[in-house]
């Protein structure tokens, strides 16, 4: 190897290492501040706490009550996602493997919905969810937060199902069986990866949602993570240790299942493109 | 995380367009169960999603606070009001509108600069190709109200940024205000942080599109005697044209429609140097107590749509050029 490609390797790793360090400067401060006292913290500057210590944390979960804003967080993102996969997985299989009237021109409504503006439809969305008395409650966050996941799940499903042979479909409809089942042991268990993908890019945005969740809940008991987060932010007086371990809170678990999923993630992002 | 959507005008429309002719003979039980299919999407939709819609419509013709009983119809005075007749709503939408470009102008220029590089840097090792991958997917992973009170804590006036900058002997570009608290820098500072949260995505794609390409050409290229920036220029830069129009266009909507960053660290301040379009309409709604603002809300909120569907239709026909 000559001195060049050395020297070359050496920048390319060196170039490579600095936006891993770009990337992840915020949570090294996060992580850091989190392990700090009250006093420690505003003395600032270093990164490694000279006195680590989860007294922080801890008060955080307990008293501060993140536990049980975890607990709606979890409520809210896991239903969402449930209903995402069970609701839009149906319709892309009508979409992709039946025939039926107007079938090109709801997929192109579905798609269009792209292109709303969220921002566009919150306002009469709260003014609704009022008349409707569902504001307030979790509900009235899980049914929008569905429908606007609608687009990009509807187009990601029927993609996938439609690269099932159809022959498989036509061997089971001659063996007797309905479309039920055909969707239910054939179609979905083929579907895995999608399935996956379309879980994370659900759950991310829901576990981080914050426009249409700050103006809905007004009860402290239902707080999800990011509004709790908020309250701390909003309080009397600001201590950055305990905002960064409520933030901490917030963000673990995404990471956490983001490395648990990231395979079948990537490949499902990257086929989507591709295809 | 619309990553896919501008892929719309490829697969299946096309590939259906061509059976169209044929006309088509439906089967009673497959368009039953087509309808017990479909059902659950479209009543969902109706309800959270039509109804929603044309309300809000109407109420961009009206004037409303909220809690009084009747709406005042005003025609179109809204949208006058808002784009230049009233004197203290329209000055603030235009600073809004100005910033909003400059947001769609900065994001996708430096999202494709950023991104681009790092995927060939990224496609060029083999050792820790998945760790380093997995980081630089963090941001995006984690993008939310979390992170961005990381970002405003290391932003602070003795936060960590001014010490970086002071201890390398940059001292000239601290902002003894914190870079939020400055009315110059408060813009720059979310603009970056916006393509520091787009940048994920945008190298994903581009690695996509970089390992699809035949690396016979690039190893042609060499033996031509081409250097690294020739065959980035003249091999990589046109076969990735797809890419770069959907990164490009990803950003554009992003920065179009997208306020959250906004929202949460400045909420559009100091004065109104870091308001965007997106985040007046929220304010309009929901943050002016008791004034009749909520029309003004709504109109100003299709009138972002509008601008949206423009952005659409050039969106689809750049990518049948670039594809």
């Amino acid at each position: 190897m000559s001195v060049r490609s050395v020297a070359a390797r050496a920048v390319v790793g060196l170039l490579l290492a600095l936006y891993a360090a770009i990337s992840l400067y915020p949570f090294l401060w996060m992580v850091s501040a989190a392990f700090k006292d009250q006093y420690e913290v505003v003395r600032g500057g270093h990164l490694i706490p000279h006195h680590p210590t989860v007294r922080t944390l801890a008060e955080t979960w307990n008293e501060l009550h993140f536990f049980d804003y975890f607990l709606n967080s979890l409520k809210v993102t896991g239903l969402t996602v449930l209903l995402v996969l069970v609701i839009y997985s149906m319709a892309g299989y009508a979409f992709a493997v039946l025939r039926f009237p107007g079938r090109r021109a709801l997929y192109r409504l579905f798609i269009a919905l792209l292109f709303v503006p969220s921002v566009t439809v919150l306002l009469p969305l709260v003014l609704l969810e009022n008349k409707l008395g569902l504001l307030g409650g979790h509900w009235g966050l899980i049914l929008p937060f569905v429908n606007g996941s609608a687009p990009l799940s509807v187009l990601l499903l029927t993609n996938a199902f439609e690269t099932v042979p159809a022959e498989l479909r036509e061997a089971a409809l001659m063996d007797g069986a309905g479309e039920a089942r055909i969707f239910t042991r054939i179609y979905l268990p083929l579907s895995r990866p999608v399935l996956v993908t379309i879980t994370l890019l659900t759950a991310i945005p829901t576990w981080n949602e914050y426009q249409l969740t700050r103006v809905s809940l007004n009860d402290p008991h239902g707080f999800t993570l990011p509004i709790a987060l908020q309250n701390l932010q909003s309080g009397a007086v600001l201590h950055y240790n305990v905002l960064m371990a409520g933030a901490l809170t917030v963000v673990v678990p995404v990471i956490v299942l983001f490395l648990a999923a990231q395979r079948y993630f990537v490949n499902g992002l990257m086929g989507a493109v591709k295809a | 995380m619309a990553a896919v959507s501008t892929v719309v005008p490829g697969s299946p429309a096309r590939a259906r367009a061509r059976n169209r002719r044929r006309p088509v003979r439906y089967h009673r039980s497959e368009v039953l169960w087509a309808a017990v299919f479909v059902l659950p999407a479209i009543a969902l939709f109706a309800v959270v999603g039509v109804y929603v819609i044309l309300y809000g419509f109407t109420l961009s013709f009206a004037n409303w606070n909220g809690f009084t009983p009747k709406w005042t119809w005003v025609g179109l005075r809204n949208y006058a009001d808002l784009l230049w007749r009233d004197p203290t709503y329209a000055p603030a939408v235009h600073t809004a509108a100005l910033n909003t470009l400059w947001v769609m102008i900065a994001v996708p220029v430096l999202t494709v600069m950023i991104s681009l590089p790092l995927a060939m840097l990224l496609n060029s090792v083999r050792r820790l190709r998945s760790l380093l991958r997995s980081v630089y997917f963090l941001p995006y992973v984690t993008s939310g109200i979390a992170v961005y009170f990381a970002w405003q804590y290391v932003l602070q006036p003795d936060g960590a940024i001014n010490l970086l900058l002071g201890s390398a002997g940059l001292g000239s570009l601290q902002q003894p205000q914190g870079f939020l608290g400055n009315p110059d820098t408060a813009l720059p500072t979310l603009i970056v942080i916006t393509v520091w949260s787009g940048v994920p995505v945008a190298m994903m794609l581009y690695l996509a599109g970089l390992q699809s390409i035949d690396p016979t050409l690039i190893e042609a290229a060499q033996i031509d005697g081409a250097g690294p920036v020739r065959i980035l220029r003249s091999v990589l830069w046109p076969l990735l044209r797809p890419i770069t129009a959907i990164v490009g266009l990803l950003a554009l909507r992003d920065s179009l429609q997208g306020f959250q960053t906004f929202l949460i660290m400045t909420n559009g301040g100091p004065g109104d140097h870091s308001n965007v379009l997106g985040l007046e309409v929220y304010r309009l709604a929901f943050l002016k107590l008791l004034a009749p603002t909520l029309g003004l809300s709504s109109a100003l909120g299709w009138m972002l749509f509008l601008a949206a569907l423009a952005l659409a239709a050039v969106n689809v026909r750049v990518l049948r050029r670039a594809t």
